[in-house]
């Protein structure tokens, strides 16, 4: 599988000359690590790091309970959830967010996605809660 | 509200559970050579890449479940069986190192993943 | 941003995904999707899951065979007797964990250590949170290839003829690692079998010692807004 050694470098560069290339610079190889799902990172090299521990924010919890909570009653199941969380998403989010920053942005979109609210619900919520905090903690 | 019917359907069973029966006869058993398929990359899979093209012996017929790149999009009509293969991993990885010829990798297909090695 | 008063800022100051999460979750609330009892009700269950209950599996299995045997062929059932229903707290179980626990058994000559490459499947109810260094891409990318190196990172080097056999987590099965019962430990009770089974050894990066009641110390990240326990926060407004 040649295309495991290409997907480390797929980072697209900030400057290059031509971003989106001419189909005949696609070989089979770089389409199939274009193609490859992003969660999928089994045996990509990579250099020891230091293991740690993490205490989890508040967030975190919650939005790990959002996502359970919709799943249990019938909003999306786990595998609509996987998917949407660890491959929709695409490699630079992938790799950029924090584990449970995916979690919430998946259900954030699940909700727009499914009709259940509008984007312009959502936006209007964030702004909402944003200027509740400011309210609380006037900068 | 449109609601997913899979929580009602697993309710009291659990899931992979609510699924049993679904599947028809296992096409394969436990020690039987398999090859992984190497289908196209198109959206979403749980088949990892590494695996793509590589012989192993059935470890574990699991159970029955739709397969990952139906039931991410909520469809649930055509479970398949699952199956738990082992690799050698001088199998997987040219360059696995020969001083542990034993050293193995295990994981879990659904059944269109694999073929007769 | 400079801030020009700044009497205790710092506590208050939301992030991102705070805002997100609250957002998200009042949203989901308000339209129905679910309740603010379902948010409680599976908050308390996710507080109440750790380690615990599979040490007690491991403890039980290494002094009952037939409780070894049953764990080996149907983990689920096992787990009842410790205490665990997997079809806990939605009467599915939980949701991403799925209910189909595998129990692996370590011999003298297979070692068995886990990993979800595709994203971080762990059996929750069973064994708690995850921790982080299980959840890094980092992990997930060199266990699968490399995984006498990785081992070796975390304390674990084993001879040439053991097979260390990786199981890559990635449908619905869950996987915890039953190792071997270590030498010294005769006559234990299985409380005290169960102290020394720790979480890193049910995933398989430690073995268990006698001498040994606690995971390897490792830097612990800490975090900005901790959990509350007592859902007396003041992001859940929608509680």
């Amino acid at each position: 599988m040649r295309h495991i050694d290409l997907v480390g470098q797929l980072q697209p560069a900030l400057h290059r000359p031509q971003h989106a290339p001419y189909p005949d610079a696609i070989d089979h190889a770089l389409f199939r690590a274009y193609m490859r799902t992003s969660h999928d990172v089994g045996g990509e090299p990579d250099i020891p790091i230091r293991w740690e521990e993490k205490q989890e924010e508040q967030w975190e919890v919650n939005t790990y309970v959002t996502c359970e909570c919709l799943a249990w009653r019938g909003i999306w199941n786990a595998e609509e959830r996987r998917r949407r969380q660890n491959v929709d998403l695409g490699q630079t989010q992938y790799l950029g967010l924090p584990y449970y920053g995916r979690w919430l942005l998946s259900a954030a979109r699940i909700l727009v996605d499914k009709q259940h609210v509008t984007l312009t619900e959502l936006i209007n919520k964030i702004e909402e809660v944003r200027k509740r905090h400011e309210k609380k903690s006037p900068r | 509200m449109k609601r997913s019917h899979h929580a009602e359907k697993s309710t009291g069973k659990g899931d992979p559970q609510c699924f049993t029966g679904e599947a028809g006869p296992a096409k394969f058993k436990v020690g039987e050579r398999v090859r992984i398929k190497n289908l196209p990359d198109i959206f979403y899979t749980r088949c990892q890449v590494y695996t793509r093209g590589a012989e192993g012996t059935v470890a574990v017929v699991t159970h029955e479940s739709p397969a990952p790149e139906d039931e991410a999009w909520d469809n649930t009509d055509k479970p398949e069986w699952f199956y738990i293969v082992r690799f050698k991993q001088k199998d997987l990885w040219g360059d696995y190192p020969d001083a542990y010829p034993n050293d193995s990798v295990q994981t879990e297909f659904s059944e269109r993943w694999l073929e007769k090695a | 941003m400079a801030e020009k008063h700044k009497a205790a800022p710092m506590v208050d100051e939301v992030s991102d995904f705070e805002i997100l999460e609250a957002a998200v979750r009042e949203l989901a609330i308000e339209k129905g999707l679910f309740t603010a009892d379902d948010h409680r009700r599976f908050t308390e269950f996710a507080h109440s899951i750790g380690p615990l209950p599979a040490a007690r599996l491991v403890a039980k299995a290494w002094l009952n065979p037939e409780f070894k045997k049953l764990a080996l062929k149907d983990g689920v059932k096992a787990s009842l007797e410790v205490g665990i229903d997997w079809l806990n707290p939605t009467g599915f179980g939980t949701p991403s964990d799925y209910t189909d626990l595998r129990v692996l058994e370590d011999t003298p000559k297979v070692k068995h250590v886990v990993v979800c490459t595709l994203c971080s499947c762990y059996p929750r109810p069973i064994l708690g949170h995850s921790p982080e260094w299980y959840r890094t891409p980092n992990y997930r990318r060199r266990l699968v290839r490399w995984p006498r190196q990785v081992l070796a990172e975390f304390g674990l080097q084993l001879p040439a003829d053991v097979e260390i056999r990786v199981e890559d987590s990635n449908q619905k099965c869950r996987f915890m690692v039953l190792p071997m019962r270590p030498a010294g430990t005769d006559g234990w009770s299985e409380e005290q079998l169960a102290s020394i089974v720790t979480r890193d050894c049910m995933i398989g990066v430690a073995l268990p010692h006698p001498d040994r009641k606690q995971d390897d110390k490792r830097p612990i990240h800490p975090a900005v807004h901790p959990i509350q326990h007592d859902h007396g926060h003041d992001h859940d407004h929608g509680h």
